[in-house]
């Protein structure tokens, strides 16, 4: 048969169709490969089988492939001399379209997170100045409270107003110094404003006041700062009625009765 | 889609319709190329092109890739070697000389049945060996349809036993003498079934 054309038009079909036994194909090919014209009536053969493809029932690819496909195309263009190992397509359908929209959604995935960490920090330095603004509105309403007490303090009529003054021979080296008691037995408040120099470094200031009965009761202890005014407000039990106030010298921190000299006394008359 | 911005500024919704528009100008520009020019693309190593290959035969080769190895895996990882091979090697194809949609169809059929009989895979000769001609334009999915329409309509108009003996030869690869030995037919009878629906078909499909 190699010499001779094949007997009947069919047999191309035949061939391409791939049904010709090896001992026929064999023979079919050693001609083809040498006569020209039967090569051509082979190519319309192979066209005319190649369109029973469409007898199959039609099955779409899944989109994967196609991205597989285009990465492996850009991979090898990119790669050294433009190969580079097969991609296996990817098992999961969809897993192509997952992977194209986390690339084109990475950008904005990192403008999000720097934006969040941008926002955190901002919300915690507003955090900050929210605290510093509750601790300067806590303090300015205990100073508010204070004075207003200071007020109903001086506004009500059992209210002592006592003043202080420096005792002769004191240890207040120029002798200035001088302050102002309110005093409220009613209600067991007291109020203490007065200007004394500074404390010697090992001595406190330590106010008293001197019951009718009984010892001296500590209202307090302070140092003030040369030229600055003391201020001070006590409770006290209500109903002890007091005969004097008095400010002496003691070891620094205070002690339970006065020991030191009287630096300001006043009594109430 | 528009981000908010976009849509408030109308600025940039015209530059939106802009890019959809020039997106589908594109598109259309593909679906009217002709293999021949997208081929002279892809050696020019044009990736777009190969895509809109894809685009326009990967359904038709799937499905009878499916057909032959009932394996979805299988089917498209020789889909995807394919069309590999056609970005690597597009220069040897020769457009004057066939088809490219008959070459795919036949290299589709070839490897999958070297799969489905565990021969050895094709070699990347393929291009320049198979000259196939099919005589229909296969390059709009409209003219696939209607081939797939007319082949049915053939195959359905055969009597059974030569459509069985077709499709155990093109789906599944089997020669005269494997058919027979399938069936239990004598040789001669598988023979005379094979070239009378050749025959039919070539008449009803080539008219």
């Amino acid at each position: 048969m190699s010499s001779e054309h094949p007997t009947r038009p069919e047999d191309f079909d035949l061939y391409a169709l791939g049904a010709l036994d090896d001992a026929e194909r064999q023979a079919f090919e050693s001609h083809v490969a040498s006569c020209a014209d039967c090569a051509e009536k082979l190519a319309s053969a192979r066209g005319r089988t190649a369109i029973l493809a469409f007898a199959a029932p039609p099955v779409a690819p899944s989109p994967g492939v196609k991205e597989t496909l285009m990465r492996q195309v850009i991979a090898s263009a990119e790669g050294p001399g433009g190969s580079v190992a097969r991609i296996k397509p990817e098992p999961v359908a969809d897993g192509g379209i997952f992977a194209r929209w986390w690339a084109a959604l990475l950008p904005v995935a990192t403008a999000f997170a720097l934006a969040t960490v941008l926002l955190w920090l901002h919300n915690e330095q507003l955090n900050r100045q929210l605290a510093n603004l509750r601790a300067t509105i806590q303090q300015q309403q205990q100073e508010l409270a204070e004075t207003r007490h200071q007020a109903d303090l001086i506004a009500a009529r059992e209210t002592l107003v006592v003043p202080l003054w420096s005792q002769k021979g004191a240890p207040d080296a120029h002798g200035e110094g001088h302050a102002r008691v309110l005093y409220n037995a009613k209600e067991g408040m007291m109020t203490y404003d007065g200007w004394l120099p500074s404390a010697p470094a090992d001595k406190s200031y330590q106010l008293w006041l001197v019951p009718m009965n009984g010892a001296p009761i500590s209202a307090g202890v302070f140092n003030p700062q040369n030229g600055e005014m003391s201020h001070m407000m006590m409770k006290f039990p209500a109903g002890v009625t007091a005969k004097a106030f008095a400010v002496s010298l003691e070891p620094a921190g205070g002690v339970p009765q006065p020991t030191g000299p009287m630096v300001l006394v006043g009594p109430i008359s | 889609m528009p981000t908010r911005a976009a849509i408030r500024n109308p600025f940039a919704r015209v530059s939106i319709r802009r890019s959809i528009y020039l997106a589908t100008a594109e598109k259309r520009a593909e679906l009217k190329a002709t293999d021949a020019s997208l081929i002279d693309r892809i050696v020019q190593r044009d990736e777009s092109a190969l895509a809109a290959l894809y685009d326009r035969y990967a359904g038709m080769l799937s499905s009878v890739l499916n057909r032959i190895l009932r394996d979805t895996q299988a089917a498209e990882e020789i889909l995807q070697d394919i069309f590999y091979q056609l970005w690597r090697n597009a220069a040897q194809f020769d457009s004057s000389r066939g088809s490219l949609s008959g070459w795919l169809l036949v290299i589709a059929r070839n490897r999958a049945i070297s799969r489905l009989r565990r021969h050895n895979p094709a070699s990347g000769d393929e291009l320049s060996e198979n000259t196939v001609v099919v005589a229909s334009n296969l390059e709009s999915s409209v003219a696939q349809q209607q081939l797939m329409a007319k082949v049915k309509s053939a195959l359905d108009n055969l009597p059974q036993e030569q459509r069985a003996a077709i499709e155990l030869a093109y789906f599944e690869g089997l020669t005269h003498s494997e058919i027979a030995q399938r069936t239990g037919d004598p040789l001669g009878t598988v023979k005379t079934r094979l070239r009378s629906a050749v025959e039919t078909l070539k008449r009803d499909l080539h008219s």
